[in-house]
């Protein structure tokens, strides 16, 4: 699971997927620390991936078929690339638009609600 | 940028094993996501050991262990589909299998068609979709367990189909399942448990499914042998050795009967009479045992094996329909006290009431069981074991033939018996 330090847990679940898709879409091959480190800079630190959630869903994918991985040796470790596959990008562009959608549709439905409210409070 | 020696890396790499994660791939994802962490704290000025501990920490309560788990949990997730088709057959055939129980011990019809169905969906289909699922998902060193655990399973749960169909080789299919279960299954599962010292109890769904299959096994089956029954096997076969040797008899009997009108309808009829008990006795023994109409007129009464079963033949005498139809129990009564005028009318008509007396036949009494009046014929045939049916009809054979040796010798001791008895 995200350790999240802003957002509730229900809130950000189901969104992991979109997140290191279009990371990897952005950046074309990253290795799981390096993941890691790129969302909680990119967000300064309010969601944060751990580990038991990151390489689970890396594998899934790979499994799916979504990602490949390049095995490239560091001194005396291996270290594991991932990049998308051609279904691995077209699903990370779908993934992208279906939420930028869902957000611009809770946008207009929470708006409304705040004026309602404003309006009878 | 600090970069972890070998001695350092290898450290890492059996802390990683030792903490549960057994799967290589994932090993390598995680030596080295720790590796670089543990690089990243040291380049802020952290000791190794420090760096070490507070990456690890970031794994959460569960730990490494943890991150295999969810792994293996996220790469054999059922699909859909999966989980629809599975869901179906359970439901279908755990539906199918309460109802053909209900309705075979109420009698009611469309019991076999139900219960065939429930245990084919479960055993063809049902345990072999949770197989698959169970052989992707687990470590290969298991699929010993599983296999031999469904395969028991699946030869048990047709086992009980065939014995509650009286189809024959249910025992092998049973005992071939138990010892599959009781030789691989049993053993390894609990060897397992031990070796992972964990007291999980038994998954419950399998424990049901055995369960409700031991259940099924204890309602549907007679198993019930008494030694009243065996000696009930000899005195049949008796008695048709004591009918075939009267048949001899009879035989000279009708030379000196000679052939009139009246002996030839006698000894049609009575030949007829035996005949449909004959027919009556194979069908039963036929459908009984679940063999063929030839292969039940060869088979020997100690041969049944299912001789203390009393559904089918009750079911074939009392409400048959379809290829049961023409044997209902009626129409032996029919036949039999149609047989009993006949012989009758043998005798001048004084002396017909007490020869009625003297015939064998009784199909016009009443018997009372447990305090209410039931019929002859359902005082002899119903929910009696397919023995004790066989029994009966051989004995009524038996009564048919000295009824007729009677009337014959009557014939005989009639001064007039070439030509047919007048109406004086």
């Amino acid at each position: 699971m995200y350790i999240c330090l802003m957002y509730s847990n229900e809130l950000i679940k189901g969104t992991l997927k979109t997140v290191v898709l279009s990371l990897l879409a952005k950046k074309g091959r990253m290795y799981g620390y390096e993941i890691t480190q790129h969302v909680k800079e990119e967000t300064e630190g309010k969601i944060q991936l751990t580990e038991g959630a990151l390489y689970p869903l890396l594998h899934r994918l790979e499994a799916d078929g979504l990602l490949l991985t390049e095995k490239v040796s560091i001194g005396k470790r291996v270290r594991k690339y991932y990049r998308l596959t051609k279904e691995g990008t077209e699903s990370a562009a779908s993934l992208v638009e279906e939420f930028k959608e869902f957000s611009k549709t809770m946008n207009r439905l929470l708006n409304n609600y705040t004026l309602t409210t404003a309006y009878h409070g | 940028m600090a970069e972890l020696n070998e001695h350092q890396i290898e450290l890492i790499s059996a802390y990683i094993r030792q903490h549960g994660v057994a799967q290589d791939e994932l090993h390598d994802d995680l030596l080295d996501h720790v590796c670089t962490s543990i690089e990243h704290k040291m380049d802020g000025g952290q000791a190794f050991e420090q760096a070490f501990a507070d990456t690890i920490k970031l794994f959460g309560p569960g730990g490494l262990k943890q991150v295999q788990q969810q792994t293996f949990e996220l790469l054999t997730e059922m699909n859909e589909t999966m989980k629809k088709v599975a869901f179906v057959f359970g439901l279908t055939s755990a539906f199918l299998l309460l109802a053909g129980t209900i309705f075979k011990l109420m009698h009611w019809p469309g019991a076999s068609i139900m219960v065939v169905l429930g245990g084919g969906i479960l055993s063809l289909l049902y345990l072999p979709t949770l197989l698959i699922h169970k052989l992707k998902e687990s470590p290969r060193g298991d699929a010993l367990q599983h296999i031999s655990g469904f395969v028991g399973l699946g030869l048990t749960a047709v086992g009980v189909t065939f014995k509650i169909m009286h189809w024959p080789g249910a025992g092998f299919l049973l005992i071939g399942g138990m010892t599959t279960l009781g030789l691989f299954y049993v053993p390894i599962y609990f060897f397992r448990q031990y070796k992972q010292s964990s007291n999980k109890p038994v998954t419950l769904s399998a424990a049901l499914v055995a369960m409700t299959c031991l259940i099924l096994v204890f309602a549907l089956t007679n198993m019930r042998t008494s030694s009243e029954m065996n000696r009930g096997l000899a005195l049949i076969s008796e008695e048709l050795a004591n009918a075939n040797d009267r048949y001899m008899e009879i035989d000279a009997l009708y030379e000196r009967a000679g052939s009139s009108e009246m002996v030839s309808a006698l000894r049609k009829n009575a030949s007829a009479t035996v005949a449909l008990l004959d027919a009556y006795k194979h069908h039963l023994i036929a459908y009984t045992e679940g063999v063929s109409i030839e292969e039940a007129k060869t088979i020997r009464a100690s041969a049944l094996n299912q001789r203390f079963s009393y559904d089918v033949p009750t079911h074939i005498l009392f409400r048959g329909e379809g290829e049961h139809a023409e044997f209902h129990i009626d129409r032996v009564v029919e036949a039999v006290e149609a047989f009993e005028a006949e012989v009758l009318g043998a005798y001048e008509p004084g002396l017909q009431a007490t020869m009625g007396e003297l015939l064998p036949f009784d199909t016009e009494k009443n018997y009372t069981i447990e305090g209410k009046q039931v019929d002859w014929a359902a005082y002899h045939f119903y929910k009696i074991p397919l023995i004790g049916v066989i029994s009966e009809l051989t004995n009524l054979q038996v009564n048919v033939r000295n009824a007729e040796m009677q009337a014959l010798l009557h014939i005989i001791s009639q001064p007039a018996a070439a030509d047919p008895p007048s109406g004086s």
